[in-house]
């Protein structure tokens, strides 16, 4: 349009009908919505969402892809390095390593889901309600984390182990007890900060109830310290499982872990070094597609960096 | 600005404290074997414990890893040589009498402590005396209270000290009183409960005995010149020592090392003059000349529970115990330097007869036979009316039971074609399921406190509790029973052994009751140059003849 | 202030009371005891009674309760069972000094690391320098401490002999560990802070500092930084604990005679004064350290308030 002259003429004045001014020009999109499209749009985001889909299929597909299972013994094929027969080798016992990796990713995953499932329900649940009660419910609800956390959870997970039968569910139930005290702190600090500014105050003027303030304005805005703190607490819990086990307290034999298959690899490690490689590989790669797509994640949430 | 300087101020504060109160301490012995240049060659030995030192504290000690430093600090009457043998040491001979009842020790000339102190019959009488009182904490008053006159009696209180069978008739004369004849009581005098402690020194002490190096006075082959409990001992060659001439290394350094491949990697960097093998460093040394393996006087088996469901059975447990191959458990899964077990008593171990070992005169008892167990398992099935009950093991949680559990796990599944259950527990818990027999099999183990078979053997005729399997009560616990008790009264040597023999069997090959699986062994490289470094039997360390070159 | 302190001290005696309680009678159902069961055995049951009254564990589990409360208001924390006759206090004396200098020289080393990666990665966000802190954070959390404590022993240690392979001799025998245990922290430190920054960098008061002309420098370290400052502070108190009470795989590795493995080998003996010992200066440390990190909250960001009640 250069060069054009602009005269009066040109101009009409805009029809603005009573309807018209409150009309918002875009289709409405929920908060889901919103995030989901742009997740899409972050490439990374997606690769690494395919990848962790496909190391889950191995998961629970892989052991049948050989014609050995975890558990079955071969004392003459000790100590195989990878080959043909067996993937990825065997280990002290002679039992297929691409078996025990795929079955172990499963119980590691399985774990991981927990651990974050936990971090999410209960962690940020009570880390809003301690922050935006404040006072003496706040003090109160700081005191019971602190006096969960410092009773020794060795104590409280060999008490369950001798009650209930040893494996993956007391395991898990050992792990509730303390592990989202962690995002609870985390989220309450995040809060504590936000409470005081100006949107909630606009939000609490408009009559809005607690709960909503909580889900659609203060949780978004802490979208990013919550998808980084579960990020973390994964691999905290695989290998908190993974120390259990290893002193006696959770995954008999011959069921195993990633955790556990590392803390066995690392025995001989001067020997025998594909067998802790594979094993932390696999986790190196889990952390990684949790990575990206956690950032992903919290890209797409973040109200702060709309499009 | 002053926040920051004053926060930076308080963290160099904080941080020097830290530094500055921290005991390091300092460069350990030399290194591994090495002899310094000068006019005094110093020579000096570095080795290691894979636990930290529990006490210094003879009244306290239970253990091997403070038996260890114990046997070299501390001496007694008598002490083994490179071939398991007593040899006099505080003691210079001792005179049996006719009925092997009476054992009189003469000292030797001019002992003492490392404070002065002069060691006496007293002493030993009066070391003696705590060891078997309620005073002693370590549980090891048997030892003394099962063969010395009156000795049980005073530990409850039922008797006075001077009613015990310990004689001091001068200052160098020790008569020992035994209640019965006992072929291998010179070697018991070589067990660290049967040292001499300087008892003035220990009682002035009070509760502060054995806590730091200054708290302890030293009658053995070496002085501790630093200890930390977390960190391990130095030991320093006793100039009091009566055999001084004899102990050939100056500095022994005993540090804490819990993970095998650090003990590795300080082994390969000259640190150590010995380092365990892990069993899958075992097949890439075992041609090295630095190589060598070693098994002690400890039984790890199967304990059967005799009245739990499905082990009470006999066929079944019978079954059980031939589906085990020992050799493959040893050679393939443990590969340490263990040796598959013939029984519960060792092969080394002397059977009572001089220079004849119980292993000479016993084969391999329920030796593996897949025909035979499948066969006793089948008559088992039969008896128990068509079904046995889910059988499960419990087990200690270290890595060495958990991997003998899978290996059982796996055999019985190959054998017998069952699916045992694994339940790994803590010690204590394992223990505890134990004691209050709510098991049905438990891996167990059992080490010798002197060299005679008896000390495996009369254990399944104590108290007889889950422990043992409940193994009593019955005909058959009965006829062992008796068998061990001819044996605890029979003089001679050669009618003994045999009564051993047979107990022996009826214990594991006509009763099941338990499933022996190996002896418990190591594997080790040694510096060249390193020599005597020697482990009796016993498992305790001993550095009385270890010489550099 | 000074009333909200006192009142937190308050707090924290009852909540050590409590965790004290707690663990002392959740301990004392644990299983075994703290002898050697299966040599006990072998003794007259007059025999196994003295020994258990030796220890004052033949009677009722409360009153073993209150006599332990009593000695503790002494000043009297007891001996330990697995360290025959050392005192409970002394004990934790000595073995909390090793994992403190390797446990601060961890967490200091990490939070510098930490911060400029951070920093630097949410300042270049979406280039190399951005991907490479990723890589860095991942490889942090996911390879375990032991792995790392190994390899850096065996590099460092053995094969070009620049450092101590082990013991605890010098001063110089705290770098590898301190190293080992950084790097989780590191990785923890500088997502915080990269994801922190990422939404204070699009605030509109960091545009007002750019458009007034301050330099990058100046904007990220004295405005960006100290509103990124939130969460860290939080996990820090974590971390802290965490590193500080030791880490039992670094130091079994490196053979440092810390605390780490107290707590492990003390539950399982059931060594019940050292057990409680422990729980008390763990817990102690830790709500401490809650406390000094709630009031630097206050510090970092005045618009929290801590004491009032809700609007």
């Amino acid at each position: 349009m250069q060069g054009m002259e602009l005269t009066e003429d040109l101009f009409v004045p805009a029809e603005a009908g009573a309807g018209e001014r409150e009309k918002i020009a875009r289709p409405t999109r929920s908060g889901f919505q919103d995030a989901w499209i742009r997740l899409k749009r972050n490439k990374g985001a997606v690769v690494a969402l395919v990848l962790l889909l496909a190391l889950v299929v191995l998961a629970f597909l892989g052991p049948s892809f050989t014609r050995f299972d975890y558990y079955t013994t071969d004392y003459g094929a000790i100590f195989q390095p990878p080959n043909a027969v067996h993937w990825f080798g065997t280990d002290k016992f002679g039992r297929d390593e691409w078996s025990r990796v795929w079955y172990g990713t499963r119980i590691s995953l399985l774990i991981a889901v927990v651990a974050a499932a936990l971090d999410l329900l209960v962690g940020v649940t009570y880390g809003s309600v301690s922050a935006l009660l404040g006072g003496m419910a706040d003090a109160v609800m700081q005191r019971v984390i602190e006096v969960l956390i410092g009773i020794p959870n060795l104590i409280i997970v060999i008490l369950l182990m001798m009650v209930m039968p040893a494996g993956i569910g007391t395991l898990i139930i050992a792990m509730s007890i303390s592990g989202w005290a962690n995002m609870a702190r985390l989220v309450r600090a995040e809060i504590l900060k936000l409470k005081n500014q100006e949107f909630v105050l606009a939000a609490r003027l408009l009559g809005t109830p607690d709960r909503r303030i909580i889900l659609r304005h203060l949780i978004p805005n802490t979208m990013g310290v919550i998808v980084i703190n579960t990020m973390f607490t994964i691999p905290s819990a695989i290998f908190t499982e993974a120390f259990l086990s290893f002193i006696g307290i959770g995954l008999q034999e011959p069921k195993a872990s990633l955790g556990v298959l590392i803390n066995s690899g690392f025995q001989v490690i001067n020997s025998h070094v594909f067998l802790l490689f594979v094993p932390a590989a696999v986790i190196v790669l889990i952390m990684v597609c949790f990575s990206i797509l956690g950032d992903g994640l919290r890209d797409a949430f973040d109200p702060q960096m709309r499009t | 600005m002053k926040k920051r300087t004053a926060a930076i101020l308080t963290l160099a504060l904080l941080f020097s404290a830290l530094t500055g109160c921290n005991s390091f301490t300092g460069p350990s012995g030399g290194g591994a074997g090495q002899a310094s240049s000068g006019a005094a060659k110093a020579t000096s030995v570095s080795l290691y414990l894979e636990n930290e030192i529990p006490t210094l504290n003879q009244f306290a000690a239970s253990d091997n890893i403070a038996f260890n430093i114990l046997n070299n600090i501390s001496e007694g009457l008598y002490r083994l040589d490179m071939n398991n043998e007593p040899q006099p040491a505080l003691a210079k001979d001792c005179k049996i009498s006719d009925d092997k009842l009476t054992y009189t020790f003469t000292l030797r000339d001019g002992l003492k402590f490392s404070n002065g102190d002069p060691i006496t019959s007293k002493t030993f009488q009066e070391t003696w005396l705590q060891q078997m009182s309620a005073d002693a904490k370590n549980n090891y008053a048997f030892i003394l209270t099962d063969y010395i006159v009156n000795g049980q009696e005073y530990s409850e209180k039922k008797a006075a000290a001077d009613q015990v069978g310990i004689e001091t008739p001068d200052d160098k004369t020790l008569v020992v009183k035994l209640k019965a004849p006992t072929p291998y009581f010179l070697s018991l005098t070589t067990f660290v409960p049967y040292y001499a402690l300087d008892m003035d020194f220990y009682k002035k002490q009070g509760s502060g005995y054995a806590l730091g190096k200054d708290n302890l006075v030293y009658s053995g082959p070496y002085m501790i010149s630093q200890y930390d409990a977390a960190s391990g001992v130095t030991l320093v060659k006793n100039p009091n020592y009566w055999d001084r001439d004899s102990v050939k290394v100056d500095t022994v350094s005993v540090k804490i090392i819990k993970e095998q491949s650090t003990a590795m990697n300080l082994y390969k960097a000259g640190q150590l003059s010995r380092v365990k093998l892990s069993a899958t460093d075992v097949p890439a040394y075992k041609d090295s000349e630095e190589f060598i393996t070693h098994t002690i006087f400890r039984t790890n088996f199967i304990q059967f529970n005799t009245t739990a469901e499905g082990t009470k059975n006999l066929n079944i447990r019978r079954a059980l115990s031939l589906a085990v191959d020992n050799d493959t458990l040893v050679s393939t899964i443990l590969n340490n330097g263990s040796e598959a077990a013939n029984g519960v008593v060792p092969k080394a171990m002397s059977s009572g007869i001089e220079g004849k070992t119980f292993g000479s005169l016993q084969g391999r008892l329920m030796a593996f036979d897949a025909a035979k167990a499948k066969e006793y398992w089948q008559k088992g099935v039969e008896e128990l009316g068509g079904t046995v009950p889910q059988l499960t093991l419990v087990l200690d949680d270290d890595s060495e039971n958990k991997d003998v559990g899978t290996y059982l796990q796996s055999q019985f599944k190959s054998v017998l074609g069952i699916d045992v259950k694994l339940d790994s527990k803590t010690k204590e818990a394992r223990r505890e399921l134990m004691k209050t027999s709510k098991y049905q099999m438990g891996l167990n183990a059992w080490g010798a406190d002197y060299d005679d078979p008896m000390t495996f053997l009369q254990i399944w005729t104590e108290n007889s509790n889950g422990f043992r399997g409940n193994f009593k009560d019955t005909e058959a616990a009965d006829g062992y029973a008796k068998l061990i008790g001819e044996a605890h009264a029979e003089r001679d040597t050669a009618k003994r052994a045999d009564l051993l023999v047979r107990a022996e069997k009826s214990l594991i090959a006509d009763n099941a009751v338990v499933a022996p699986l190996y002896y418990m062994g190591s594997a080790y490289l040694v510096k060249p140059g390193v020599k005597n470094l020697v482990e009796p039997d016993s498992g305790i360390l001993e550095l009385k003849y270890t010489a550099v070159e | 202030m000074k009333k909200y302190i006192l009142k937190r001290i308050v707090y924290l005696l009852v909540t050590l009371l409590v965790i004290m309680t707690a663990t002392f009678f959740l301990m004392h159902s644990l299983p075994g005891t703290p002898f050697d069961e299966d040599k006990i055995s072998r003794l007259s049951a007059e025999q196994q009674r003295q020994i258990y009254a030796a220890y004052g564990l033949d009677q009722p589990v409360y009153i073993q309760y209150f006599k332990y409360l009593a000695n503790v208001f002494r000043g009297d924390f007891g001996t330990s069972t697995l360290y025959s006759g050392q005192p409970v206090a002394g004990i934790l004396a000595a073995r909390i000094v090793p994992s403190a200098l390797v446990g601060i020289q961890a967490v200091l080393a990490g939070l510098a690391v930490g911060l400029i990666l951070g920093v630097v990665a949410a300042y270049r966000h979406n280039t190399p320098l951005d991907y490479l802190t990723m890589v860095i954070s991942v490889l942090g959390i996911s390879v375990p401490n032991f792995v790392v404590a190994a390899l850096l022993q065996y590099f460092f240690g053995l094969k070009w002999r620049l450092l101590p392979v082990a013991y605890w001799e010098s001063y110089a025998s705290s770098i590898l560990p301190s190293l080992a245990l950084s790097f989780g922290v590191i990785a923890q430190i500088a997502r915080f802070v990269r994801t922190e920054m990422l939404t204070v960098l699009q605030q509109d008061y960091i545009l007002t500092a750019k458009a007034k002309g301050l330099s990058p420098a100046k904007i990220l370290v004295r405005h960006a930084l100290r509103n990124s400052l939130l969460p860290v502070i939080t996990i820090l108190g974590a971390i802290t604990v965490n590193v500080l009470t030791g880490s039992l795989a670094v130091e079994s590795i490196y053979g440092v005679p810390g605390i780490g493995s107290l707590f492990v080998d003390t539950i399982k003996a059931n060594d019940y004064s050292t057990i409680l010992g422990l729980t008390v200066f763990y817990s102690a440390f830790y709500v401490v350290v809650i406390l000094i990190i709630d009031i630097l909250y206050c510090v970092i960001d005045p618009r929290i308030r801590l004491a009032p009640a809700k609007e």
